[in-house]
């Protein structure tokens, strides 16, 4: 007997959400099929992106190996963001880690005027990434909302403490919004009904907080995969966004990947082949040739 | 429905102090209210009862029963508890809980056939709760096959699915209506119980009992004989006596696989008909599913 591969259809859809300035915008979501699962009916209208990140201070505590090839720009985040650009980012994620209270606590307008000077120097969409500071980041992220006026940049996080105020300044300037919650998919749904009350759902991007390869991976894996599922073939409005796999940290803070330099390679690259596996419509990544590595496996 | 009347609890601070202090006032005036509210059942929960098991549970069996007429649910871990308070029971008691947990067996059971009451058996084994409908069948016809080698017959024994939080295992409500539902062709003649309020376990406090009441009307219908309830919970009661069709007709339809639609509903029925698709796994759970 012939054997027929079953093809199956879902109903679901993640919703398209563009960032960037218009003639520089990237498109994320819109998937009606699993990851992948290019057999399926349906399809991914907009395959993964791949955002590398900056710091607004020179990093202190990176691995010989990933400064190497950002050694000139490390101390300039105009010139890195560039460089970034350069090297085929879809994407960059600056990172506010200067303004952190217990970093050196720099203040709300110098991120924001930062930001901005980024922002106007790249053809790239921008990521501007909080502290984590749930506090501070309200301070600092409605200033870089307000500075970055019109060019429709990505901010986060917003937590269950703080997505009130955060989404209002991400509201009344024109930008998205990363959703992030811990490892749960319970709360993830939440807080995502709660912004649904006064913020448009096209604009929010789900970070489900995954970890590193050896360090709690599959937890961001099964959340990713879950929240995919049940968007797609439950058809829950409340999942259908496009989600965030921040990787670049969470892989090189590890020994393992601060041993040598391909060993952190392949740390960074088998962790965001997984979570694009499981899902992932945007990634945050450190190393260049990560991204490379990434991107060549995907074509393949 | 049997309702086990469970606001006697180690867990509650009141109830704490009040056995600390053995404050008989506390401890009669709420044996008083949740008789006057009508459950069938009065449970006192002493949780491991680790100081004093004896006097403890001898202590505050006779105090409930002097303003009690109704029979008493003991449930305690601690078999030496069990023991000194089902021997002074004068309403024929429940023995809350015997599984399939090898010291279970060995001593809960025992004191079940000694004392000849009716006992409550749990799917629990030595490997803790079974995750599916085959695992927990299998679990519950052994030890219930062991009890009865015991000398303790089916008609003595209430089966308890446990319950586990919806917040943490949302796919198991369906487990355990399935369970329920099936009970009687395993197991001619035994009764069924659950600690319901578990369901809601993790919830925010102010949506608890919509969850509870849910599920019982689930239960309910498939066969459910007794559950352990907050006995002030009036609505949930007025659910169970039927004096709430509209309610139960929405959550039978939602379980027979309608996708009921919401407009026109008052919001009472909207309420209940999303969280009987919470419960039945339709949709994914969050603590704000009913603003979903
Ligand atoms: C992913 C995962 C999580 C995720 C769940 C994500 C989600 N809600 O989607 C997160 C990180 C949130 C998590 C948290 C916790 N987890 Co967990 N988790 C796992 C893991 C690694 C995989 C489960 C899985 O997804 N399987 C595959 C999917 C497809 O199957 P599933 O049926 O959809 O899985 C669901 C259940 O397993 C459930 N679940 C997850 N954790 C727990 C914990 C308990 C007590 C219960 C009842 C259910 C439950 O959520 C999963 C997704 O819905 C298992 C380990 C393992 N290999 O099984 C531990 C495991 C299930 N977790 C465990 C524990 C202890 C916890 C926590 C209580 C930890 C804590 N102290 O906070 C919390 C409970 C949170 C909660 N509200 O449920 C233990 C359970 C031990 C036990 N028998 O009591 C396990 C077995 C790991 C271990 N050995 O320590 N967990
Ligand atoms: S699937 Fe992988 S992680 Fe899970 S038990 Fe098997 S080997 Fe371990």
């Amino acid at each position: 007997m012939e054997y027929k591969a079953p093809i199956e259809s879902y109903g679901g859809t993640v919703r398209e959400l563009a960032l960037g300035k218009e003639g520089h915008s990237i498109q994320l979501g819109g998937d009606t099929i699993l990851p992948l699962h290019f057999f399926d009916e349906g399809s991914l209208p907009n395959p993964p992106k791949f955002a590398l990140e900056i710091w607004d201070m020179e990093p202190t505590n990176w691995a010989e190996s990933v400064k190497e090839p950002y050694k000139e720009v490390l101390n300039d985040p105009v010139k890195w963001a560039q460089k970034c650009v350069e090297l085929g980012a879809d994407a960059v994620c600056l990172r506010l880690v200067s303004t952190d209270p217990a970093e050196k606590n720099s203040s709300a307008d110098d991120a924001a005027a930062l930001a901005k000077k980024v922002m106007d120097a790249i053809n790239v969409p921008l990521i501007v990434s909080g502290s984590g500071d749930e506090t501070k980041d309200v301070e600092v992220l409605t200033k870089v909302a307000e500075a970055c006026d019109g060019g429709r940049i990505l901010m986060g996080p917003a937590l269950k403490e703080n997505y009130e105020a955060i989404g209002k300044a991400a509201m009344d300037h024109g930008h998205s919004l990363i959703a992030q919650s811990p490892l749960d998919i319970n709360l993830l749904k939440e807080l995502n009904i709660k912004l649904g009350k006064f913020f448009p759902l096209e604009r929010v991007v789900i970070d489900p907080m995954v970890s590193g390869l050896g360090y709690g991976m599959e937890y961001g894996f099964t959340i990713t995969e879950r929240v995919k599922q049940i968007g797609i073939i439950h058809k829950d409005a409340m999942t259908q966004m496009p989600i965030l796999a921040d990787v670049s940290e969470e892989c090189w803070k590890t020994k393992e990947a601060k041993a040598s330099k391909e060993q952190g390679l392949m740390w960074e690259g088998v962790t965001a082949v997984s979570l694009l596996l499981a899902g992932a419509n945007l990634l945050i990544l450190r190393h260049p040739e990560t991204l490379k590595l990434v991107k060549d496996t995907l074509k393949s | 429905m049997i309702l086990i009347g469970e606001n006697i609890h180690v867990i509650s601070k009141d109830i704490s102090v009040a056995l600390k202090e053995r404050n008989t006032q506390v401890i009669q005036d709420l044996t008083r209210q949740q008789t006057e509210a009508g459950v069938d059942y009065i449970d006192i929960n002493l949780g491991p009862a680790r100081k004093n098991p004896e006097e403890t549970m001898a202590w505050i069996v006779n105090t409930v029963q002097e303003v009690t007429h109704l029979p008493l649910c003991l449930d305690t871990m601690n078999p030496v508890a069990m023991g000194a308070g089902l021997k002074i029971c004068k309403n024929r008691p429940l023995l809350n809980s015997a599984s399939g947990k090898t010291d279970s067996r060995e001593q809960m059971l025992p004191l079940a056939k000694e004392h000849n009451t009716d006992v409550v058996i749990s799917v629990i084994t030595d490997e803790g709760c079974p995750p599916d409908m085959e695992s927990r069948t299998e679990s519950i016809m052994e030890t219930v096959a062991y009890a009865n080698e015991m000398g303790i017959p089916n008609e003595d024994i209430w089966v308890d699915p446990i319950i586990l939080p919806v917040s943490a295992d949302q796919t198991q409500v369906k487990h355990d209506l399935e369970f329920i539902q099936n009970l009687n062709d395993l197991l001619p003649g035994v009764k069924s119980t659950v600690g319901l309020s578990n369901i809601s376990n993790g919830t925010p406090e102010e949506l608890r009992p919509i969850l509870n009441r849910t599920l019982l009307v689930m239960l309910q219908r498939c066969g459910l004989y007794s559950a352990i309830v907050d006995s002030f919970d009036e609505e949930m009661k007025a659910l169970v006596q039927g004096k709430l069709p509209n309610i139960t007709d929405l959550i039978h339809r939602s379980m027979d696989g309608e996708d009921i639609a919401l407009d026109g509903l008052s919001q009472q029925e909207r309420d209940y008909a999303k969280t009987a698709k919470v419960l039945l796994g339709d949709i994914l759970y969050s603590h704000a599913w009913l603003e979903d």
